[in-house]
């Protein structure tokens, strides 16, 4: 519980390599290693206690504690459903994933599409369990989550009805992988239900870490075919579906035997001689282990009589197994999209493939600080984050005249799906690129202002704002600096991303932010420069002791704002107050004297009168997004990440800040400062404390 | 009573925080308080929210929840007058009974910033101290990972950690 440290010490075991592959994070800090022997010591199986097995890990809707759907559902271990469960039996295997009572085809077709693939597969399904040695009940998955890798462990009860598994389950009845691995894809979404519709790109991402593409198959372009072969040869993962118009369509089955708003994978592309002449061959998967295609070249069709027999028997099962081959055109004609992932350097570990150059940049948007909405909303657009690509090197492609660099750009939305059941989804997402000016060329430490985006128009754009967990486009510029801007639709939408520029060649980013500055003044001045009829105003004010408290404080400068008619107060906190004597309180006393009063008093009318100037409305008060420029005109300059600390903690609901909390807010950056100062006397940038030291300053 | 349990979201922005709060504090005759301010709540969400949207989690609020209850019986046990105050010079054994050990120094700092005029430290204070303190030393406690005793931040860790605060 230790708030924004939690962050920090986060950000720096992720700089010493934690959640890379090979270094995934224990989710909720439990370590699969330490669980089981801690189980196998004390002879007993695991109970998850952070994903109980119950109703509310089932659902909150359609699959909540009082849904027909749940009704009679048991939680059982594998080794009360069949006499001797496999983990995995003969390797994982494309029917081992045959669906349940959920909407979760989108995740089947991706677990499918993995098991093509042995080495992505080991990264996903860690080979170190069975029901065999060890068995303590409990098993564990590695996901990826928006950039990192993560450890999820699950213990084996799963959601039966009458003996049977509810949801994911094999064909072969004993195997137990697949139905485990969805149950620590819903723990680590929150609940079964949540998984229900999705995008098969969504789980492809989540397995491997790469970076999803779509196609539409109406506008496909001429060398789809040539693509999805060589997307199948680098190991990328390909899903398809046919779309549907109303969600009564929802897993329609044409005459055809084909499956709407249903989501299949793509096994297979081959070239087949027949009868002479070329025949383009796609092999398809429905992750329900059955009903197949119909059409011509069917696994029962004639025409497989017209191959070679060689080829026919190694490209056809002839039985009921879900996988199909038909006719590309006909893929054409029938699906609607293709989706394509793309692996990361780190996943093709194998030198066979050529890799892609991966950046990605972590952020987010603040409600009243940097969620700054779309374009269309000038005032608070150019608050959001902002980040620097360069791009070096043009691309080696003698076949294409147009040259340039390219690179793929995904901004994805971490966490939405698990926020569903408090009724939050995913936000409306986008994009836009800039061409950084020459005169801000080589620099990173300038957030590009308000006028900026009046005056310049985007280069690119991402093709829409849409609420899918990912937005992503590819591109291809000139080599040179852009400034990528994620944005919501809307502002003022909390959200948390991840920003990935997948590049053929080498490209280098930044964040581009301001660098943290203080110019405040700290000249002293001498008695003798005091005016005598603020000496004599003093004397009437501090009384006998000649000292003045911060509860003299207090009701002294209340009194003085009263009389203020252009901005809107309710006076000065006690704590403000408070924190005003502690920051010149030079002599301990708990109190200021004449000196200390007057470079208080000349503050305060400095702040006044940035608070009045930045009001542009007159409203008598300051919307946070002002803030950014009224922290400058002060002499501060911050990051994104500390302008949204200072909004979460200074303005209020309606994202006002009040002059109690705007000069509250301007002592304390400057107490800090200080402090900071005083202790880095050597100007390394670094300052050490022991915990004394460290409370001493903290708890004020 | 206190229930054993917190009640249901939401209560995860500071206003709701501080209603929340209240109302259960109301139920208690022997606690003489006008219950939270604003600015505790605000200050309770802050220590303890990680990524700056505001509101605290479920385990979050739990942790507050339990900390209160536990920290109403020392207040009570030491609010010897019934003076709805812990006074001046009760405060640092009040502070051991919460489960801190203060230098005199830090003690000083303390009730500079939480006491009332007379020295003594209300109920709405004495939490939000309590509150604070066990956050930084929380703060500090996952900084200091090697058990060194000393951390080490630069200006943007120095800031991040005590803005929100």
């Amino acid at each position: 519980m230790a708030g924004m440290a939690e962050a920090l010490a986060k950000e720096r075991a992720a700089a010493l390599g934690a959640g890379r592959h090979g270094h995934a994070v224990p989710y909720l800090g439990q370590r699969f290693g330490e669980l089981r022997q801690e189980c196998l010591q004390a002879g007993r199986l695991f109970h998850d206690p952070s994903f109980p097995a119950g109703p509310a890990a089932l659902g909150y809707n359609e699959l909540g504690p009082s849904s027909f759907k749940t009704r009679g559902v048991e939680w059982r271990r594998p080794t009360e459903l069949c006499a001797s469960p496999q983990f995995i039996a003969g390797g994982a295997t494309r029917t081992d994933i045959c669906q349940g009572a959920l909407g979760d085809c989108w995740l089947l077709a991706a677990i499918a599409s993995l098991t093509l693939n042995e080495e992505i597969l080991a990264r996903v399904v860690p080979n170190d369990q069975s029901f065999q040695d060890e068995y303590a009940g409990i098993f564990h998955f590695q996901f990826w989550q928006y950039g990192e890798w993560v450890d999820v462990v699950v213990d084996d009860r799963l959601p039966t009805k009458n003996g049977e598994l509810l949801f994911v389950h094999s064909a072969e009845g004993s195997e137990f992988w697949s139905a485990l691995l969805e149950k620590a894809y819903a723990k680590l979404n929150g609940s079964y239900e949540a998984l229900s519709g999705g995008t098969t790109t969504e789980g492809f991402e989540d397995f491997t870490g790469g970076i999803a593409e779509w196609y539409e198959l109406q506008k496909a372009p001429p060398n789809l075919f040539k693509i999805i072969q060589k997307a199948l040869e680098k190991g990328s993962l390909l899903g398809c579906s046919i779309d549907i118009t109303s969600a009564a369509e929802t897993e329609a089955v044409t005459s055809q035997k084909l499956v709407k708003g249903h989501a299949y994978s793509v096994t297979g592309a081959e070239e087949v001689n027949f009868r002479g002449s070329v025949q383009k061959l796609i092999r398809i998967r429905n992750p329900w282990g059955e009903v197949e295609w119909t059409g011509k070249w069917n696994d029962n069709c004639p025409n497989w009589s017209g191959v070679d027999p060689e080829v026919r028997e190694r490209l056809t099962r002839r039985h009921e197994d879900g996988e199909f081959w038909m006719a590309f055109n006909d893929f054409l004609r029938h699906y609607s999209r293709l989706e394509i992932c793309n692996l990361t350097p780190d996943t093709l570990a194998s030198d066979r493939y050529k890799k892609w150059s991966l950046l990605k940049l972590d952020g987010n948007w603040r409600r009243g600080a940097t969620a700054g909405g779309c374009r269309n909303y000038p005032n608070t657009f150019w608050t959001n984050p902002q980040y620097l690509i360069k791009l070096e090197e043009e691309d080696e492609d003698p076949d294409d005249p147009e040259r340039g660099c390219t690179f793929l750009i995904g901004l994805i939305q971490k966490h939405r799906r698990k926020q569903r059941k408090m009724g939050e989804d995913m936000h409306t997402i986008g994009f836009a690129i800039y061409e950084v000016p020459p005169e801000f060329s080589g620099q990173t430490n300038i957030h590009l202002s308000k006028n900026f985006f009046l005056t310049n128009k985007a280069r690119e754009k991402s093709n829409t704002f849409i609420n899918l967990r990912e937005v992503l486009n590819r591109f291809k510029l000139p080599a040179g600096e852009y400034i990528i801007v994620p944005s919501t639709f809307e502002p003022n939408k909390n959200g948390d991303f991840c920003l990935r520029v997948f590049s053929e060649k080498n490209a280098d980013s930044k964040v581009i932010d301001d660098e943290i500055e203080a110019n405040f003044d700290e000249t002293e001045i001498s008695e003798d420069d005091i005016e005598p009829s603020f000496k004599k105003l003093f004397g009437q004010l501090a009384g006998s002791d000649a000292e003045i408290s911060a509860f003299e404080l207090r009701s002294i400068l209340n009194k003085i704002m009263a009389k203020r008619q252009d901005i809107k107060s309710d006076g000065f906190s006690i704590e403000t107050c408070k924190i005003m004597v502690d920051m010149l309180d030079n002599d301990g006393s708990g109190k200021l004297g004449l000196k200390e009063f007057h470079t208080l008093w000349t503050k305060i009318q400095k702040y006044q009168k940035i608070y009045r100037e930045i009001d542009v409305d007159k409203s008598g008060t300051m919307n946070s997004y002002e803030m950014r420029r009224a922290l400058e005109a002060a002499g501060f300059k911050l990051n994104c990440q500390l302008h949204q600390i200072i909004v979460a903690r200074f303005a209020d609901e309606d994202l006002i800040i009040d002059f109690d909390n705007f000069v509250r807010c301007l002592i304390r950056l400057e107490t800090l400062f200080k402090m900071f100062r005083k202790l880095d006397t050597e100007k390394t940038g670094t300052i050490e404390l022991n915990l004394v030291t460290w409370l001493c300053f903290t708890v004020i | 009573q206190y229930n054993p349990e917190p009640p249901p979201p939401p209560y995860n922005h500071f206003t709701n925080l501080r209603e929340i709060l209240n109302k259960v504090l109301s139920r208690h005759q022997d606690l003489k308080t006008d219950g939270f301010s604003l600015d505790t709540c605000r200050s309770m969400v802050a220590v303890m929210d990680n990524d700056t949207n505001g509101k605290l989690g479920f385990e979050e609020f739990k942790y507050l929840w339990n900390n209160i209850k536990k920290w109403q019986c020392v207040y009570k046990q030491y609010d010897t007058n019934q003076a709805g105050a812990v006074g001046r010079a009760q405060l640092p054994e009040a502070l051991r009974a919460a489960g801190f050990h203060l230098k005199e120094e830090l003690c000083q700092v303390i009730m500079r910033r939480y006491a009332s005029e007379d020295g003594s430290m209300d109920f709405n204070n004495f939490i939000s101290c309590l509150v604070r303190l066990d956050s930084m030393f929380g703060t500090f406690k996952s900084l200091d990972q090697n058990g060194s005793g000393q951390i080490k931040v630069t200006i943007d860790d120095w800031l991040q950690l005590t803005m929100y605060s």
